[in-house]
Parts: structure tokens; sequence; C-alpha cells
């Protein structure tokens, strides 16, 4: 017999930390990393023999980054592993380290994301093609844009209103990229990229890092851990993409699947949600997931985002950390970031960008394959 | 009159001339189990996972429905100067697939009926025309 994470023992994020999200510098990733781990290993207010294993998350840095980063901490001995899954890394490390606390087999563990933006290599398959190579993701999301558009006579001034959010969001949180608020027609008179997505709809290329560290109940009490601080993950949800119908959306489907099944983990409805973090890499996203997710019939996303509804103080907020657009997406980080930032707003210590009375975040990420994980945490 | 010479020979051939210029024909694969998919590969159904004789070349004809399209504007490879347009259709024959509109096309809508066809795109050292597959409005 299988079981999911919440049937097996409670497992609680005790700590969290980032490097701040940021163009590509001269800072090498050990600097990056080991920054967002200290300030998490402090959060929880542990030392670091205590954490007894290790998921390393990252996408760009090549074989084996993660050991010539964590000796420096004081090479306890501990085992690490290195987790690569597109933009979902983060979210992989941490549902893997999620398992191993769950399972009993540790009490305390690290997930940790960092990446500098190196270039992207991918194996060739030995199947051709006839354009995928001028086919980049912003234009994936420029195509799935027009879709939307035409199919729910949504114009660009209402997908744009996406990204006026989420750089409002993301000009509070001082782990952001992009620290600015935007207008509309900030948003829509920037550089044009691909269809009628412009630079600032668009997440930004950077580095930076972020670490949480996850406890048994056992491992609290043996460590003298606030309990009081410490929020625990009711669902853990991975999934890979299966063939739909044809001309069906396949991140938007594939989102959908991923989200009910974490739902139903946890025994709630869209609606018992306040906090959202999402993948949303291009504005379109955020419209198609807040749909998948259930939050709204589908169509129906830019007329919840127009009415304030997933703004912070909303119904749900969505990406009130900024999101992918304006926190911004060093990829191996992500996934990581988005369950620090829910940590932060379940525990009432989200300061400016704080969403009143949140008790249940939703953390989602899908990444090129493709593959999608959804985490919830509740109070 | 030099030959043509087509860029992605695995992918697609030429068929019969109409009066708009050769014809194209996709090398799609079809699956005993029914799944029809683009382009024809022999490691396995995505559908089902059967391999081998199962899955069979099966042409597809070049014509479908525009789904969507976009314009791009900023792109780093530089074998391929922007702006150029790519769509994404639904062809008539099950699969929906991703490629350049014709430079020449007038601009798209989705909705629309569009018809791939064979394009020059180059010349090959040997002096032949080569031919890549671009979409346009249907005639
Ligand atoms: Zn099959």
């Amino acid at each position: 017999m299988t079981r999911s994470l919440n049937e097996l023992r409670p497992v609680y994020v005790v700590g969290i930390g980032w490097h701040r999200y940021q163009n590509p510098s001269e800072t090498p990733y050990v600097e990056l990393g080991l920054t967002a781990i200290r300030s998490a290993l402090a959060d929880a207010r542990i030392e670091w023999p205590a954490v007894e294993s290790s998921y390393v998350a990252t996408a760009l840095l090549g074989m084996a980054s993660g050991r010539p980063m964590l000796r420096h901490l004081g090479a306890t001995g501990a085992p690490l592993m290195h987790v690569e899954n597109a933009s979902a890394s983060g979210s992989t490390a941490f549902r893997h380290a999620c398992i191993e606390v769950a399972s009993g087999i540790s009490d305390v563990a690290l997930a940790v994301g960092v990446d500098k933006r190196n270039p992207v290599r991918r194996s060739d398959t030995g199947i051709g093609h006839l354009a995928e190579d001028a086919i980049v993701p912003f234009t994936h999301f420029a195509l799935l844009t027009n879709e939307y558009a035409v199919r729910h006579n949504a114009t660009a001034e209402d997908i744009a209103l996406v990204a006026v959010k989420n750089h409002r969001n993301g000009a509070k949180n001082p782990n952001a990229q992009r620290q600015q608020e935007r207008t509309l027609d900030e948003v829509l008179g920037g550089k044009r990229v691909s269809g009628s997505l412009t630079a600032l709809q668009c997440t930004p290329i950077g580095e930076g890092a972020a670490a949480v560290i996850v406890a048994s109940e056992d491992g609290i009490r043996r460590l003298g851990i606030d309990a009081g601080r410490a929020i625990r993950t009711t669902a853990s949800v991975g999934r890979s993409e299966r063939v739909y119908p044809p001309g069906t959306g396949f991140d938007a489907a594939l989102t959908k699947e991923t989200a009910d099944l974490a739902l139903a983990q946890a025994k709630l409805a869209p609606k018992d949600l306040d906090i959202i973090e999402l993948h949303d890499a291009f504005t379109v996203e955020e419209l198609h997931y807040i749909e998948s997710i259930g939050l709204c019939p589908e169509g129906h996303g830019v007329r919840m985002l127009k009415d304030g509804a997933l703004d912070i103080g909303g119904q749900c907020a969505i990406n009130p950390s900024g999101g992918l657009i304006a926190m911004g997406h060093p990829i191996g980080p992500t996934g990581i970031g988005q369950i620090g930032e829910i940590v932060m707003q379940l525990r009432g210590e989200a300061g400016p960008r704080q969403h009143g009375g949140a008790r249940t975040g939703l953390a989602h990420m899908v990444g090129v394959g493709a593959v999608c994980y959804v985490h919830i945490l509740q109070k | 009159m030099q030959p043509n010479k087509l860029l992605k020979p695995d992918l697609y051939f030429e068929g019969s001339n109409d009066r708009e210029g050769a014809t194209v024909r996709l090398k799609g694969g079809r699956c005993r189990c029914g799944y029809v998919f683009f382009p024809m590969q022999s490691y396995g159904c995505e559908r089902c996972g059967s391999h081998g004789n199962a899955l069979t070349l099966c042409e597809l004809s070049a014509n479908g429905t525009l789904l969507a399209e976009a314009t791009v504007h900023l792109h780093a490879d530089k074998n391929r100067p922007a702006p150029f347009t790519i769509v994404k259709v639904a062809l008539d024959d099950g699969p929906v697939i991703r490629t350049l509109l014709a430079d020449d096309s007038a601009p798209v809508a989705p909705g629309q009926r569009v018809t791939g066809r064979l394009a020059p795109v180059g010349q090959s050292e040997s002096g032949e025309t080569v031919l890549d597959l671009r979409f346009s409005i249907a005639s």
C-alpha cells in the first residue's frame, strides 16, 4: 500500500533564508548559497551539525556543485544529493527533503537552491524538429497569450495587469530582484519581446539562493526549535506531462491534475487557500494557473485580477513575493523561495506585504519537460 | 533549372505541384493504438509505449487551422534574425505543430485556415535552392 506525505509523520518548515535574487554578478555561487543556508539556520536557531541530510537544487551550475559549497559550513559527513528538474528543481528538492523527514529516515533536512545564469544546455534526443530552435520559452508563452486573449476576449492590457500587481508586491520584498512598482503604461511600453509580451511581463535573468530547513516533531523537541513558528507541509505532489487531447495547453492541464491531487491530499478546496505562489514566468501563466487550480472558472481570471481579489489583502493573494516576474527566477532557488515566502506569510512575519490572517498557502511550479510540483503548507 | 534540396528531409517531402508551387506532406507516425504523432520516430509511442513494428510512417497533410501566432521581436540566435512569426497549427490529420510563418504571408489570426508549403530559404554549396516548410493563409 502506498501513502501520501500527510499520512507519514508530520514534517514542518522550521527555517527559511535567502540570498537576494539579483542581476548576474561576479559573486560566486558558493557565497550565494552559504548566505541563504546560514540565514535559514539562524532563522531556525539551530547549528549546521543538526542537519542530517541536504538536497541541493541547481539547474545551471554543472556537476557536483554542492559539496564545494557545503564544506564551508563544517564538513559533517552528512549525505547530500543534487536535484535538477528544470524550473521545478527547488520544488523537487523540497519534496524529497520532506519525504526523508516524514519517512523517519532523518529528523532535520535542508533543501537549498542556488544558481548562476550559465547557458542552458539540453541534449539532442535524436528526433528532428521543424523550428523548435526558434521557439524559446517566451515565445511558447506568447503563443499561449494569443490563444488566451482570443478565447476569452482578453486584451493585452488585461493580461499585463498581472505584471503591475506582481511588480507592486516585489517592490515590498527585500529579496526580490526587481523592487520597483510599475504602471500599466510602463509595463506595456517596455521593450517588446514576443507577441504581446513586453520585457516587464517576463521573468528577468538572474542569480540567487534560497534555503529551507524541515524537521520532524522529534527534531523540533530535541533541538528546542520554537514550534510556534514551525509551519507544516500538508501536501506534496509531483507529476509529469501526459498525452492530452490535441490543442490542450499542457501547462494548464498538468497544473490542474497536480493541484487537484494536492488539494485532495490536504482535504482542502481552492476557496480555502489564502496565499498562492505560482510559476508566473510570463504574465498569462498566472491567469492560466489560478483557473487550473480552481480559484475561478476558465476565462474568469482577468475579472478576479481587476476586482483586486488576487492582491495582498484580497480573497487569495497570488505571488505576494512578487512572483517570478518581480522576485525573479534564478531556476534552482525559485521553488524553495516560494516555500519560504509562504512560511513567512503564515507566521505573520511578512511585514509590509503581509496578507492578513493567512493560514493556508499553496506553492506551484512547472518545469520544462514538462513536470509540475505542488505543495500545501498550513498553520 | 537547378534541382531543389530540402532543408529537413526527415520531416517532410515534396508532394505534387499545384498553382502556388510544390505542396508538402509531413512525415508523421501512427501507432497501432491509433495515436498519430509528428515527426515520425521509432523510440516508442507516447500514449501507450508500444515500439518497433507498432509504429509506422503516416503521411500528414500540411493543411490545418491556426491556434495561435506570435511575432518574435528578440531572438539571441544570430542565424535567425528577428522579427519572424511562429505559428501553432492544429493539422487536419491530428497533431499540433509549431513552426514559422512564411515571410510573405499576410498577417494571420487564430481560427484561420492555413497551409504549409515549401519555400526557398537559401542556396546549398552546390547551387541548389534549399526549401523549408513555411505556413501561410490557405488560398
Ligand atoms: Zn500507442
